[in-house]
């Protein structure tokens, strides 16, 4: 029982930490409908740059985390301003072809800029566990679903309640209506790149503190990719609950089928979970539908 | 005053869609754009609130300007901040938003949310229909309360001039005349219209002055009464001799049942 337990509420943390990452990805989609495939590199580049900061640099956390935040938002605007500010209009094709040129790109960039060596990442989050009775929770995971929801209902107040983020859901609505409303269609996307590497450089934060910084963290994007299908791609709100179902359920596939079966289904089901999805619901659970009246 | 002159739109660099017109809207007063479907009046609109961009239009020769300033090829943010919103054509609210979410981003230019409030508050009180929606979401209203939305929505701005795009299209006729009565209460109110219309009838009852549009180039022109007793008007657009009557209603239902199927 205390077993169990313990895989629901380290599979719901886990969720949580997708459905950051989600997040990141759905604001980008949202406003641009560029379904961007370097989402994760946006994470690994995140977690360079907070590298850099405080190891590399050494700056004390209070400094560096901050400084590492305006970086990645500076990041963000330059990949809009290089790449898909002069793609408006182009096929959603092209989009994904460029996405995953960029991904290509920010791999080389973190070689050269960063080199090409596996490095610690600092300890944000004590290491010691959370101990309730019997069940450990590491502090990152902890502090991070904290954080996510926060965030989480932070934005869906947002994108729902404020000017600035109701003219961006004008823009992930209907473009041309929002331009013909005399909303700057340019200037939100350019925004919500802002916001997708904000929230992929606290994603990364949460996932890989105190662990190792590779390429291989990039993995924790496609993590996401279920959650943010399950959610649909507008919702805010609704991909807490995604990453809740998703981690939950990949927790304990983990914990009880893999064993018998000799490993990586838990990996493998929430890839299961979001071909089930496509099939049944593409526009997920609380995705917009196609309201059509006739 | 906006004046538009000798404008010619082309579409993607080869499709020319809009030949030369030129017209004028006088300030206070309400102008009709009317014509069949492909003449070229949306393109007109879209040319001067220049969402046209959005399609690869361009205007590619000719002037625009209101007030006396140049707003052709001008950015679209601008030309709603100089005082011109256009609604555009099939009552295109934000879906999965709420009626008030729809008017708040109409009103986003608003100084402070005290302004939006009072916006909100006077669009209620004229169009008491979407007081009563407010919560509701917009995507499942009816094609009539759509409409009044999409039109409450451009007053969000406080335009000196709303460009409408065939307001009538779809609907019924009780809706069609509760849609021309706010214009028309716009219309008292100051504001300048200039509305694109199918159906010649009512758009010629509210409007002063009325062009006619076919093929891009502006065929016809004058004050709304000549218009109405005009004997081309009466025969091809308002379809008023016995034969031309059964003609042009098939032509509208064909247009409707087609609309729909590309919508
Ligand atoms: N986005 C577009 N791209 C290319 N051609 C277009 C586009 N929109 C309209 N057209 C063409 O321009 C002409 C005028 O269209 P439009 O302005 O929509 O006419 P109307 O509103 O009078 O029915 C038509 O021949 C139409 O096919
Ligand atoms: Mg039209």
């Amino acid at each position: 029982m205390i077993d169990f337990l313990n895989y629901l509420i380290n599979g719901a943390l886990v969720g949580l930490l997708y459905a950051l990452v989600a997040m990141g990805f759905i604001v980008i989609y949202r406003a641009s409908k560029v379904f961007n495939f370097a989402q994760g590199e946006l994470v690994v580049f995140g977690g360079f740059i907070v590298w850099w900061m405080v190891l590399a640099m050494g700056m004390p956390l209070a400094v560096g985390l901050p400084l590492a935040f305006v970086a990645a938002a500076v990041f963000g605007l330059l990949i809009e301003r290089i790449f898909f500010s002069r793609l408006v209009g182009e096929s959603v094709f092209a989009m994904v072809m460029v996405t995953i040129g960029l991904l290509i790109l920010i791999r080389g960039l973190v070689l050269v800029l960063f080199g090409a060596q596996v490095r610690p990442f600092p300890i944000i989050f004590p290491l010691k566990p959370v101990i309730f009775g019997d069940i450990l929770i590491p502090r990152s995971l902890l502090f991070g679903a904290i954080l996510t929801i926060i965030v989480g209902l932070g934005l869906s107040w947002f994108f729902n309640r404020t000017r600035p983020g109701l003219r961006m859901t004008a823009v992930a609505e209907d473009h041309q209506v929002a331009m013909s409303l005399g909303i700057s269609v340019k200037r939100s996307i350019a925004f919500a790149w802002i916001l997708g590497a904000l929230l992929s450089t606290l994603g990364a934060i949460i996932y890989l503190s105190g662990k190792s910084l590779s390429f291989l963290a990039s993995d924790i994007g496609l993590a996401a990719l279920p959650v943010a299908l399950l959610a649909g791609f507008e919702s805010i709100a609704g991909v807490l609950l995604a990453g809740l179902i998703v981690g939950i359920i990949q927790g304990l596939v983990t914990a009880y089928v893999d064993p018998a079966v000799g490993g990586a289904v838990g990996t493998v089901f929430p890839f299961v979970i979001m071909l089930f999805i496509l099939f049944v619901r593409p526009t997920g659970m609380f995705g917009w539908k196609t309201i059509e009246r006739v | 005053m906006l004046e538009l002159t000798n404008v010619e739109v082309i579409y993607s660099d080869v499709i020319l869609a809009v030949k030369g017109i030129s017209l004028n809207v006088p300030d206070g007063k309400c102008v009709t754009l009317l014509g069949g479907n492909g003449a070229g009046k949306s393109t007109t609109l879209k040319a001067i609130s220049n969402v046209v961009k959005t399609e690869d239009g361009r205007v590619t020769s000719g002037t625009i300007s209101f007030g006396g300033t140049r707003i052709d090829n001008e950015d679209p943010a601008a030309v709603v901040k100089g005082g011109i919103i256009h609604v555009m054509e099939g009552r295109r609210v934000l879906r999965h938003l709420t009626v008030e979410q729809n008017l708040v981003v109409g009103g986003h230019m608003a100084s402070s949310l005290r302004d939006v409030r009072a916006r909100l508050d006077e669009i209620y009180s004229r169009i008491g229909r979407l007081a009563a929606l407010k919560d509701r979401t917009s995507g499942y209203l009816s094609g009539g309360e759509q409409q009044l939305l999409v039109i409450g929505r451009a007053m969000m701005a406080k335009p000196k001039l709303i460009m409408i795009d065939e307001p009538s299209l779809g609907l019924a006729p009780l809706m069609v005349d509760e849609v021309f009565a706010l214009l028309k209460s716009l219309k008292a109110a100051g504001v300048t219209l200039l509305i694109v219309e199918q159906n010649t009838r009512v758009a010629l009852d509210i409007a002063d002055y009325g062009y006619v549009m076919e093929n891009g180039r502006i065929v016809l022109e004058g004050a709304a009464s000549d218009l109405r007793s005009n004997e081309d008007v009466r025969e091809f657009y308002l379809g008023l001799n016995l034969e031309g009557e059964r003609k042009s209603y098939r032509d509208i239902k064909h247009y409707r049942r087609r609309k729909r199927w590309l919508g």
